[in-house]
């Protein structure tokens, strides 16, 4: 693999996200915008900390699909980048296997998660792992029975949609953002040593 | 004779290379699109838990302006308002001008906004408003400019960019 995960990172790592004279700050063929990951953080954990049982997976579906349309559009904004271009496409020997992994390094580069792609069989599964990741701050002490990754689920499953389920669409044809599914195994919050995601064909 | 001079909000960015974290004056930021704030709107919507997303961003926010506020001696009302309108550019949420406040009352308008605009370009216009995140930004500013606790003020969106108004106006009320 020709992918140099640590070069990516150092390099994207510095792209700045400075607005513009109207305070929006235009990139990867969207609006970016860079809140605090708290706030992120606080929304998502109470709303599915206050659902009830049977309303829970719903809560955690539409905090999911709210990653999984933004992983898909951004990622897809990503890859056709000049910042892209520069510096991970002299590196892609193989894809979209390799652009899988680029991204990775690219969404380590944004703050979203130190992640990477550990497993891939072309076009059926993933397996991720996090390392670090904002959205297990949810948990400053002991461990949480409730794994709480929904933004790297939801990016996750993109990201496989972008690399197996056909060309990229702007509209919101659901068929191709939910072409896979990403399930959280592992959880820092919930006491392990890393996040660990599988990803799978919905 | 002496002239003041305001105050620029200075922006400090770093990145943890260890941890792979962004901050922003010491505080964590990550980099999210229009989809990802959209959807979170449109969410709290379906939930019913707008006063939600609106609280969260208050507390926040909250935190992160007092922060800044003792730590570079922003004492004058004028230049706390100056600073937090361009915290609120420099967050790519778009422009904030406070027409006026006061300790009970205030008015705030968003002659461009992130939130608004993200909802257009992906679903164009709505027949409410849908941008509490902003509403829970200017009672965080109220309570900070005046030295108040969180939730001591009300933002209500009575104008709105996503209804089709060149213009969003927020009123603000104790």
């Amino acid at each position: 693999m020709a992918i140099d995960r640590k070069k990516i990172i150092e390099e994207m790592s510095k792209v700045s996200a400075e607005s513009n004279e109207e305070g929006i700050i235009e990139g990867f063929n969207v609006m970016v915008n860079r809140l605090p990951a708290a706030f992120w953080n606080s929304f998502a954990e109470r709303l599915s900390t206050k659902a009830s049982p049977e309303m829970l997976e719903a809560t955690e579906y539409l905090l999911v699909n709210a990653a999984q349309e933004c992983g898909y559009h951004t990622g897809y904004g990503i890859i056709t980048s000049e910042e892209w271009k520069r510096i991970v496409v002299p590196m892609i020997e193989k894809a979209p296997e390799d652009i899988l992994y680029g991204a990775y390094a690219v969404f380590t580069a944004w703050g979203w998660a130190n992640a990477e792609v550990i497993e891939l069989v072309p076009g059926e599964k993933m397996v991720v792992r996090a390392y670090n990741y904002y959205e297990s701050d949810v948990a400053k002490y002991g461990k949480s029975k409730k794994m709480s990754a929904y933004m790297i689920r939801g990016v996750s499953a993109a990201f496989m949609a972008l690399a197996y389920a056909g060309e990229y669409s702007s509209s919101n044809e659901g068929d191709r953002i939910s072409a896979f599914k990403c399930e959280q195994v592992k959880g820092i919050e919930c006491g392990d040593d890393y996040g660990e995601f599988i990803v799978t064909k919905s | 004779m002496s002239r003041v001079l305001k105050p620029e909000f200075i922006i400090e960015n770093y990145f943890d290379a260890k941890n792979k974290r962004h901050f922003l004056n010491g505080e964590q930021t990550v980099l999210h699109c229009h989809h990802y704030a959209a959807l979170y709107s449109q969410l709290a919507l379906d939930a019913d838990e707008t006063k939600l997303l609106s609280d969260v961003a208050e507390e926040t926010f909250y935190r992160t302006i007092i922060d800044y506020f003792k730590k570079h001696q922003i004492c004058r009302l004028e230049d706390r308002i100056d600073i937090v309108s361009e915290y609120y550019s420099v967050l790519g949420l778009g422009q904030l001008i406070v027409n006026f406040a006061g300790e009970d009352s205030g008015e705030v308008e968003l002659p461009v906004s992130h939130i608004d605009a993200g909802w257009r370009r992906k679903w164009g216009n709505y027949d409410k408003p849908v941008n509490y995140i902003t509403g829970g930004f200017i009672c965080a500013i109220f309570s900070a400019i005046f030295d108040k606790p969180t939730h001591y003020y009300k933002a209500i969106e009575t104008q709105s960019i996503v209804m089709g108004n060149k213009v969003s106006i927020f009123k603000v009320i104790h």
